[in-house]
């Protein structure tokens, strides 16, 4: 009798953390914000604010989904902001000023995030560097880097209507004089893809499990520092996808730039329910947690609020998701 | 039982400053259940490691199957059909049950991992093994028990030929026990060698074909179970005849005063509805298995973890302790089971760890006294006889027995009356073992009280003057040292409670 | 077991290398005067004097008192700045909001100076504060949230940006030259010729010492990195301790901004996360171990050096600021790995 009264709470259990309880949250905590500025401000509800909080997603997004897997891991990459502008310096460089095609400067912007990534994963995994540290240098190599790439100026790509200004197409396209942000259906489907890989592979389920317990990962004989590499490896090529997003999107890139992007990346991983402590995330969630930053600094200058506000709130935020995280932990611990 | 499948020849291995085997001889046959016992420290642990690879071997040979093989890891050691299941949970918990398990070995389809087949053959694995947990839960929901039943059903889906267990009981309960026996059984029909590591004698004489046992890095001797006595065991394992008198009546005055009062303790699982009283210059016995809930007792009244009700009483006094700061005010020390992890500061000096806990009685104006630190320090080095070339030496290069001193120094330096001993002699030899055992005697007769945890029924009889004991979070028993025996204690130790 | 492998080979140089030294360096090693002072240190002290003559020889117009002011300048309120994150590793935290937090108490307390008109020694005081503020906040997170060091240390780092950047409203600011009539607090660096920053640091690097090696506080901050809950167990009220850390890190911060514009005049908000890496810089090579517990005041002091003397190494050689960037990546990358070596040796 006990044990047929049982099953089924434990059954609902899992199914609503199947659904996934946080997401749920985050997900109406997205749409709560989006209502609250529309309300606000008339302006907020215009197509083209819809079209600037996308475009200011998509590097943001993709920062967030290479960087979950480290976080998953148990550490963190603090190099993908600057990274980004010094890979999207590089690949613009070879671009404008050696007369590259767009598509090999861009190949090189990607490669260059692979690099730095296996650096990041090479420093941890091998060397056994505390990671905010290994990634902080090669945060602060990759500024310095950035910057003689370019020799200290400023790099253009090709803006639109000019030769090679194809790439820009791929996040932004106009059909009949509206623009439609199909940036945002790559995305997903990197998104999709993604979760795949984290859910579905060793790759993914090799993270998840050096998170959980990397001593117990290495006793069973799993090539533990490959796979502890491979996570900083795709975090440094999501960085370097999302440096051509940010090339497509901005018409400038700034030597120097970049610090601080990284916050917004990791922190909606964060709020998307990557546990700060390791072995607990997905992909969805941290998109979702990146559209509440996104909204929060495309949202705060529409209520009156200068856009440097947005820091300190984005700030304020991550604190607040991981004293949430901290405390859930503690009630499942009594 | 068949022939030898595991033949482990003169096996030596070396740690720095440190002969941990010297010219070990182990086998196993098939269809054996193989006991290897010894002391703390006697090198099971290590020869098992080396069995699997974890250690390289200085020299020696290992036979199995009839070749000759050295693995270099434990993924080699699987392969070949040599599984360990650890003391120690290698637990993933925040994956499923299922994935565990197959963890290092995915079924695939394609790059996809096919976790439905592994869901399926997991659920036909239990089914085998009679276990009842399903696959797709998340390990970190289950209970220890049930996590170690996970861990021996990994091993036994890696085809093994040879299964190691590493005290595998010490975290079960009584049934879980039962089940893990009968799984054994199971396994000894399909002729797989099991290695079966233990301290419990009477789980050797139940589930066991042959003994072998090790004493400091060396082999002593293997015997048939069924044909030797529990004594012939213990004799091999410290060789000699262990001669400890129990405690024949406390030596508590009649009118001693209660110094500490315990009542209705509830702390999370582990602790349920405890009450009891310590008396001044008593020294209390915790008593029960693994598990009991002893330790956890003793951290909930030290306020190292959160209770959720309960009062306490020092000399008759209620007091609100909710921080281990609050009950070193009330004047009590706990010495941790774990010294390492939360006796002792490896970084730090004789002197510095001994007034870690009363620091502030050897300030003066802003600043430390030196001087004095290191004249107290060296009054209860002197006092306790530690063994250190000096109280400047760092706690780390000191050996267990003496870092144990420097921690009870710490609290007795503070003044304690009220000592809480967890475990006081564990990983220590049989040497500084005594001279603990005199140290408290004389610390109790001085007027300290004094609770000691033991699993150790030895020490319990031979050390308390009144015996409390717990099991499974609630205290069973109570029972004078006139009274006590081992099997009285044993008794309230693994009661069914209902 | 490659890992194995590849320790007992490095075990073996090692070996040989003693070898090689043979008695002498053991000797060394044990001589009573160099023990008090430390191996590390005086090799570090080595490595500074070589760095400083390989400059002279190489850079242009190195030699001379210009260049060793200039220097000079920087490691003031680097020094300030490692010296106060020296804590908190020690406590096994860390905190690379430094940077920001100094720029931040330099912006703020600079715009009360020059658009409130409030007196300078208020807005002196006014920075120090800002500084234990963010200490307090970071404190505060870490020992009675336990939310992770890093995470607050990013959080703070941008809170410190996002504030100093609100309250100025996005413009640089500049403190008043040491010619103006509130200029005298630039005295605090350099009456004539003479160094005056050079003696406040080092009194305050002795009191911090002295902090670390002699009182209560410092007892607990080293030995709660070692082993928290052993000190917790011992009924020492850790938290407290370890919050005192984290604002005395940020109290130095303060301190430093005083003299980074007493120095530089000019500070603009966004910017003041590069030199978190460097105060780490001079904490790690100095001999603190970044999984807490070992400390020293006396080597971070030495590390602070060699860094500032790096940076002004590197541009007299001609090279840009970014080599800078690079190069003290680099090197953190090299003394913290030399620390996951030694504590791998000790174990």
């Amino acid at each position: 009798m006990n044990k047929v009264t049982q099953i089924p709470v434990s059954n609902r259990k899992t199914t609503l953390s199947k659904l996934g309880g946080q997401k749920f949250i985050v997900l109406l905590v997205v749409i709560l914000l989006f209502l609250f500025f529309s309300v606000v401000s008339p302006d907020f509800r215009k197509y083209t604010t819809v079209m600037s909080i996308l475009d200011y997603s998509y590097y943001i997004t993709l920062m967030a989904i290479g960087v979950t897997f480290p976080l998953i891991t148990g550490g963190v990459d603090l190099s993908i902001g600057t990274g980004l502008i010094c890979y999207s310096l590089a690949g613009g460089y070879l671009i404008v000023h050696c007369g590259w095609p767009v598509g090999a400067g861009m190949a090189v912007s990607v490669l260059f995030g692979v690099v730095i990534g296996a650096l990041n994963g090479f420093l941890v995994a091998v060397m056994n560097l505390p990671p905010f540290l290994a990634t902080l240098c090669t945060c602060m190599i990759t500024r310095g880097v950035g910057s003689l790439c370019s020799g200290r100026f400023g790099i253009s790509w090709p803006t639109t209507g000019a030769p090679g200004s194809w790439f820009r197409n791929i996040f932004k396209i106009t059909v009949n004089g509206t623009k439609v942000p199909i940036g945002f259906l790559w995305v997903l489907l990197l998104v999709i893809l993604m979760a795949f890989i984290l859910n579905h592979t060793k790759i993914g389920r090799y993270t998840l499990a050096i998170g959980s317990n990397k001593e117990a990962t290495i006793l069973t004989g799993i090539n533990v520092k490959f796979y502890h590499i491979m996570a900083y490896v795709i975090s440094g090529l999501f960085a370097g996808l999302a440096s051509i997003a940010y090339s497509a999107v901005f018409s400038t890139v700034q030597p120097g730039t970049g610090a601080g992007f990284e916050l917004e990346a990791i922190g909606g991983a964060i709020i998307g329910g990557v546990s700060a402590s390791g072995g607990v995330g997905s992909i969805e969630g941290s998109l979702l947690g990146v559209f509440v930053i996104c909204l929060l600094k495309t949202g705060l200058p529409y209520i009156g609020l200068q856009a440097n506000w947005q820091q300190i709130v984005t700030g304020l935020v991550l604190i607040g998701a991981v004293l949430v995280d901290i405390i859930k932990k503690k009630r499942k611990a009594v | 039982m068949g022939e030898v499948i595991l033949k482990m020849k003169e096996i030596s291995k070396a740690f720095p400053g440190v002969q941990a085997l010297d010219k070990v001889d182990f086998e196993v046959k098939r269809g054996e259940v193989h006991a290897l016992m010894g002391e703390n420290g006697a090198g099971k642990s290590t020869l098992m490691k080396v069995l699997t690879g974890i250690y390289a071997k200085d020299s020696g040979t290992i036979t199995f199957e009839g070749k000759e093989v050295e693995f270099h890891n434990t993924r080699d050691a699987q392969k070949a059909g040599i599984v360990i299941v650890h003391q120690e949970l290698n637990m993933l918990g925040h994956l499923t049950v299922a994935q565990n398990i197959f963890i290092g070995r995915e079924f695939k389809k394609g790059i996809r991992i096919d976790d439905r087949k592994m869901n399926e053959e997991t659920k036909k694995l239990f089914d085998r093994l009679h276990i009842d947990i399903e696959p797709t839960e998340t390990m970190s929901n289950l209970t220890v028990g049930k996590q170690q039943m996970c861990e021996i059903a990994k091993a036994i889906s890696h085809d093994a030929k040879v299964i190691v267990f590493d005290e595998p009981s010490a975290a079960l309960t009584e049934t879980e026990i039962e089940e893990l026996f009968k799984i054994i059984r199971d396994l000894r029909k399909q002729q797989i060698g099991i290695v079966y590591i233990s301290h419990r004698m009477d789980e050797i004489k139940v589930i066991t074909d042959r003994v072998t046992v090790m004493r400091d890095g060396c082999y002593v001797g293997t015997l048939i179970t069924e044909e030797c006595t529990k004594d012939d065991i213990i004799n091999m394992m410290v060789g000699r005849v262990i001669y400890e008198n129990p405690k024949e009546k406390s030596m508590v005055a009649e009118d001693a005063p209660v110094v500490l009062k315990v009542e209705h303790l509830n702390a999370g699982k582990m602790v349920r509805d405890v009450s009891f009283e310590l008396r001044k210059g008593e020294i209390l016995g915790f008593s029960g298995l693994m598990g009991a809930g002893r330790t956890e007792t003793a951290r909930a009244i030290f306020g190292a973890d959160a209770k959720e009700s309960g009062d306490i009483y020092v000399n008759g006094q209620k007091v609100e302790i909710n921080s281990p700061e609050e009950a070193v005010k009330c004047g009590i020390g706990y010495l941790s089971e774990d010294r390492k992890r939360y006796g002792i500061v490896v970084h730090k000096t004789v002197a510095e760890n001994s007034t870690m806990a009363c620091l502030g009685d050897y300030v003066r104006g802003l600043f430390i006294n030196k001087k004095a630190e290191r004249n107290i320090s060296q009054d209860y080095v002197n006092s306790l006889a530690t063994k250190t070339p000096g109280v400047d030496e760092l706690v780390v290069n000191l050996s267990g027995g003496n870092q144990q001193k420097v921690v009870i120094a710490k609290w007795l330096i503070r003044d304690c009356d009220i000592l809480i001993f967890d475990e006081p002699t564990r990983g220590i030899d049989v040497g500084a073992k005594n001279e603990i055992y005199k140290l408290m005697n004389r610390l109790a007769s001085e007027g300290k009280s004094i609770i000691m945890i033991s699993s150790e029924m030895t020490e319990i009889l031979r050390m308390s003057d009144r015996i409390v004991v717990m099991c499974e979070g609630k205290k069973t028993g109570e029972i004078s040292i006139e009274e006590a025996s081992q099997e009285s204690i044993m008794n309230m130790a693994t009661r069914e409670i209902g | 077991m490659n890992n194995r492998e590849k320790s007992s080979s490095l075990a073996e140089i090692r070996g040989n290398f003693g070898r090689l030294g043979g008695v002498k360096l053991g000797k060394i090693k044990h001589n009573p005067i160099v023990k008090k002072l430390g191996f590390n240190r005086i090799i570090l002290c080595c490595v500074l004097v070589l760095m400083y003559v390989l400059f002279c020889f190489t850079g242009k117009n190195f030699a001379g008192l210009p260049r060793i002011l200039s220097a000079l300048n920087y490691v003031y309120f680097l020094g300030f700045l490692s010296l106060g994150v020296t804590f908190v590793i020690g406590t096994g935290g860390i905190d690379f909001s430094i940077g920001p937090v100094m720029f931040c108490a330099a912006l703020v307390s600079g715009f009360c100076l020059t658009s409130h008109g409030m007196p300078v020694l208020l807005c002196l005081l006014i920075s120090i504060l800002v500084g234990t503020m963010f200490g307090i906040f970071n404190g505060y997170l870490v020992s009675y949230w336990s939310v992770p060091p890093f995470i607050v240390s990013m959080a703070s780092m941008n809170i410190a940006k996002g504030v100093a950047s609100v309250f100025t409203k996005t413009q640089s600011v500049s403190w008043p030259q040491g010619v103006d009539a509130n200029g005298w607090f630039r005295k605090l660096i350099k009456v004539g010729d003479f160094p005056v920053g050079l003696v406040i640091f080092l009194v305050f690097a002795v009191i911090c010492s002295v902090i670390l090696n002699k009182t209560r506080a410092g007892r607990y901050i080293l030995s709660l990195g070692s082993n928290k809950e052993a000190v917790r167990l011992s009924g020492v009220n850790v938290r407290k301790w370890e919050m005192l850390a984290y604002v005395i890190c940020g109290t130095m911060a303060g301190i430093a901004a005083i003299f980074f514009v007493a120095a530089y005049t000019t500070v603009q908000p966004g910017y003041g996360d590069t030199y978190n890496n460097e105060a780490i810089a001079g904490c790690v090579m100095g001999g603190t171990s970044m999984a807490g517990g070992l400390a020293s005041i006396g080597g971070t002091v030495i590390g602070v050096f060699i860094i500032a003397l790096l940076q002004e190494g590197i541009l007299a050689l001609g090279f840009t600021k970014d080599y800078q960037l690079i190069i003290t990546g680099l090197i953190v990358i090299g003394a913290v790995y030399a620390d996951v070596v030694a504590r791998r040796r000790r174990n």
